[in-house]
């Protein structure tokens, strides 16, 4: 399917919902249209929360306060000075304007760099319970538990509100549809999935939080703002954390992460509550609650996936279909690279840095300068630091002492995002994708800082640096583009994730491990495109790895680490001679494998032995 | 590879793999008690979803899997680890937040914990110093150590261990094919390697068998003296 056709097809269903929108009036009796406005507008607030929910993967209580500020906005205002147009206006401008600043600052609060989803979830918890404490304590101004009443509001038909807030979820609904499934959505799922991987990503993860944090208030507030409008009355209850609650309920009732489910989930609920709950007031809320009970056990994804899934499975009806690269790769122009430049002086200058965990000293005292150019590989025992080393390169707040200058800026204290944006990648030990996201998805997002990706379409193009491209080629790559990462082999996932690094374009490029799991004959190929950032395009690599025969073929330097401290910064010649590396590191050598495998007759030994020339040991 | 009928692991036409794409075809396996076998074979071929097949974290689409001589094919993970299987992942084996000696408590499920302990020096002695040091802050090298020696200590009767070289230092490479020699010796441990690096899977391996696009391609004897040549003839394709 083109582009345009699948937004032309989003847009057809936008169109048929809005019809069926105008003709609602006529078809429904007038209370059942004057409760469906109200269940219209709680719907678009359960959009938010599965905005947030679903796809951000933040669980959030406290969606209903923003619907309170637009409702009271509009209360407050009409109530104390009258309705008229421009009243309306401020009344708007108040309401969103409040969802805004609190916003702020509870997503400052929540999202701040190191804060936990759990944290974040507990602050959204405590904001219904701080904003009704203020609403019942503001006396005769706020109307206290009885709310405010009888303020005059726009003089509309019952249809036409109606008409509005139809209009308004369907409009809503249709912009959040179109941008979840665009380029830059997909960056919520990334976050949501893996955000150290993100930040590693040179993506500012908090602030792009903050920013979907700040639409979803808006949105809510607009809601509250034409809510207030058409009942006339606005109450404490509605910046509720049982409002909140419900929210969030219906949200799982209809199916997270889905977008339609929590409308559908919303409007059902709300409406079936008004219908019933006036002939069964105390075991509506008995029903409710078992339905959820079963619900969540029964289909833990909600509802609606439960619905596609039946004409699935019965008519093969909207079968997906074979999985197939919707994208292709293209190999980027090197006039179009856009890595950092090259700066004077060294690449990379490490100085007195130290790491300590309360009193166990993990480093101490390293010194050392990397040029251009150079591939410096660190060797050392299990526990000798090399990994700490990495992280306190790439994030600023990790070591404990010393200064870290990249292509000539200190990195100070700078999250790691920031140090990609100086020119640092790096690579982990334990590889470290986007597991529930596709192959060509994880490199789309690891090219977002250098592209930034579409809020409405889908790139069908990915161009990518030519070092990412010979990675993905060596190994195959190429060929699971549509394939979801968790699927691939370990050794696949580290060469996927050392594409999405090489696609950062970096400087300076840290690599844990990186051929870990991948075959002799691969390792020899990344080793050979190492090689070649290093010398042709004057990349700076630091490496870490326990092959001392890969070591010895790529490097141009060896740095030994051991027990925090380096012993040993050299040419590959002089470590490998080391009496020092043969004892802490290499040990016996490889003698006491050949010895035990050596058998009465010497074929055996020449069969390990050779084996031994063709594997990484 | 052996024959016999009480086999300590008997895997019998057995094709697994997730939502529809089959991973491992048609593969037969079997171990005799206190034997160690050596699955081999390039990325992406099917090791790491044999061992998870095996151990009922992956449904079966058909064949058996037997322990002993017991059927154990429909059981969930949990039920095949009480028979005494020992399963050493990949990764996120460990838990992070919880220290070496809860680590290892966890797991030992048998009564003398002094017992388990003096398995942790038998394999790994460093890691008594570091018992009360969070796994999390372990380095990648000493995680593995831990996952093993934890594995070795719960006195497992068939062992599924995959690919445990990977990340450690050439030193500890061969200490660890004499602790795992070791054990077996002491205890008759049955162990199944899935592993990348050949030179050790040789050494302490008594036969092995190669996966290619989750087959069996060939299976032999590590003592042939032709065995390096004939496993690298797949694995370098």
């Amino acid at each position: 399917m083109t582009e345009a056709r699948r937004l032309s097809l989003i847009l057809l269903v936008a169109l048929a919902a809005l019809v069926a929108v105008a003709v609602g009036p006529f078809l429904l009796d007038t209370y059942s249209v004057n409760v469906l406005t109200r269940s219209l507008l709680y719907a678009a607030v359960a959009l938010t929360v599965d905005l947030l929910w679903g796809f951000l993967g933040i669980l959030t209580f406290g969606q209903s306060v923003f619907f309170a500020c637009g409702a009271y906005a509009a209360g407050l205002v009409f109530t104390h000075m009258d309705f008229s147009g421009s009243n309306a206006l401020v009344a708007l401008g108040l309401g969103v304007g409040g969802a805004l600043l609190t916003a702020a600052i509870v997503g400052w609060l929540a999202f701040w760099h190191g804060a936990s989803a759990l944290y974040a979830s507990v602050i959204t918890l405590v904001l219904p319970i701080v904003a009704t404490q203020l609403l019942y304590s503001g006396g005769t101004f706020t109307g206290s538990s009885s709310g405010l009443s009888g303020f005059t509001s726009f003089d509309l038909s019952v249809e036409a509100w109606f008409w509005l807030a139809g209009s308004f979820l369907v409009v809503v609904t249709t912009l959040a549809f179109v941008f979840v499934k665009s380029d830059a959505g997909r960056l919520l799922v990334a976050i949501r999935e893996n955000e150290q991987r993100c930040k590693y990503l040179g993506l500012d993860t908090s602030r792009l939080k903050i920013v979907v944090y700040l639409v979803c208030a808006v949105v809510a507030a607009l809601a509250g703002y034409l809510y207030a409008g058409y009942a006339m009355v606005v109450a404490p209850e509605l910046a509720s954390f049982v409002f909140g609650t419900e929210l969030v309920i219906w949200t799982a009732l209809g199916g997270r992460g889905t977008l339609l489910g929590p409308v559908f989930g919303a409007l059902i609920v709300d409406y079936e509550s008004a219908q019933l709950s006036g002939s069964y007031p105390f075991v509506w809320q008995l029903i409710i609650g078992v339905v959820f009970v079963l619900v969540i056990v029964a289909f833990p994804r909600g509802l609606l996936p439960v619905v596609f899934d039946i004409p699935r499975r019965l008519l093969g009806w909207l079968r997906p279909r074979a999985a197939r690269a919707a994208v292709t790769l293209s190999t980027l122009d090197l006039a179009e690279t856009q890595g950092v430049e090259p700066g004077n002086g060294p690449a990379l200058a490490v100085s007195g840095v130290a790491k300590r965990f309360g009193s166990l000293t993990v480093l101490d005292a390293i010194d050392f300068e990397a040029r251009a150019g150079e591939l410096v590989s660190l060797v050392g025992p299990n526990g000798a630091g090399k990994t700490t080393l990495m992280r306190c390169i790439a994030d600023g707040a990790e070591r404990s002492a010393g200064a870290i200058v990249v292509n000539g800026y200190d990195i100070g204290r700078k999250p790691p995002e920031a140090c990609v944006a100086l020119g640092v990648g790096r690579k982990f030990q334990m590889a470290n994708v986007f597991e529930t996201l596709t192959v060509a998805e994880c490199l789309q997002i690891a090219r977002a800082r250098h592209a930034r990706p579409s809020l409405w379409r889908r790139a069908r193009d990915l161009p990518l640096p030519k070092a990412a491209m010979h990675v993905i080629a060596t190994t195959g790559l190429d060929r699971q583009l549509a394939t979801p990462a968790h699927l691939l082999s370990h050794g696949m996932k580290q060469a996927l994730e050392l594409s999405m690094v090489l696609a950062l374009e970096p400087r300076v490029l840290l690599l844990d491990e990186p051929t870990a799991g991948l075959t002799k004959t691969e390792r020899m190929q990344i080793g050979s495109i190492l090689i070649d950032l290093t010398r042709k395009q004057g990349l700076c690599v630091l490496l870490v790895e326990h092959d001392l025969d890969f070591v010895r073929e790529i490097s141009s330097r060896v740095i030994v680490l051991h027990q925090g401290r380096i012993v040993l910064d050299g040419s590959v010649e002089d470590v490998v001679a080391s009496e020092l590396v043969k004892q802490v590191y290499a040990g016996s050598g490889h003698a006491g494998i050949a010895h035990e495998t050596a058998s009465p007759d010497r074929g055996s030994a020449e069969a390990v032995s050779s084996a031994k020339r063709e594997m990484p040991v | 590879m052996s024959t016999m009928l009480e086999a300590a692991l008997n895997v019998r036409g057995l094709s697994s793999g997730y939502a529809g794409a089959v991973v491992v075809r048609e593969v037969n396996l079997s171990i005799a008690p206190g034997e160690i076998l050596a699955v081999l074979g390039k990325n992406g071929m099917g090791k790491s979803t044999l061992l998870k097949a095996v151990m009922g974290f992956l449904p079966k689409m058909s064949g058996s899997v037997s322990l002993g001589g017991s059927e154990v094919t429909r059981l969930s993970p949990h039920r095949v680890a009480r028979l005494g299987v020992g399963y050493v992942a990949q990764e996120k084996a460990l838990f992070q937040d919880m220290t070496v000696e809860e680590n290892l408590r966890l797991a030992v499920r048998r009564p003398d914990f002094e017992a388990a302990l003096a398995e942790v020096e038998a394999s790994f002695p460093f890691l008594l110093q570091r018992l009360k040091q969070r796994a999390g802050t372990l380095s990648g090298g000493e995680q593995k150590m831990l996952l093993m020696a934890r594995s070795l200590a719960t006195g497992a009767k068939l062992l599924l261990v995959d690919e445990i070289t990977e990340g450690l230092q050439p030193s500890v490479i061969d200490r660890l094919a004499g602790v795992i020699r070791s054990a077996r010796e002491r205890h008759g441990t049955t162990m199944l390697l899935v592993e990348q690096h050949l030179p050790f899977a040789l050494a302490v391996a008594d036969c092995w068998a190669v996966l290619d696009r989750g087959e069996v391609a060939e299976t032999g004897m590590a003592s042939e003296p032709d065995a390096g040549r004939r496993v690298l003839k797949h694995m370098s394709v």
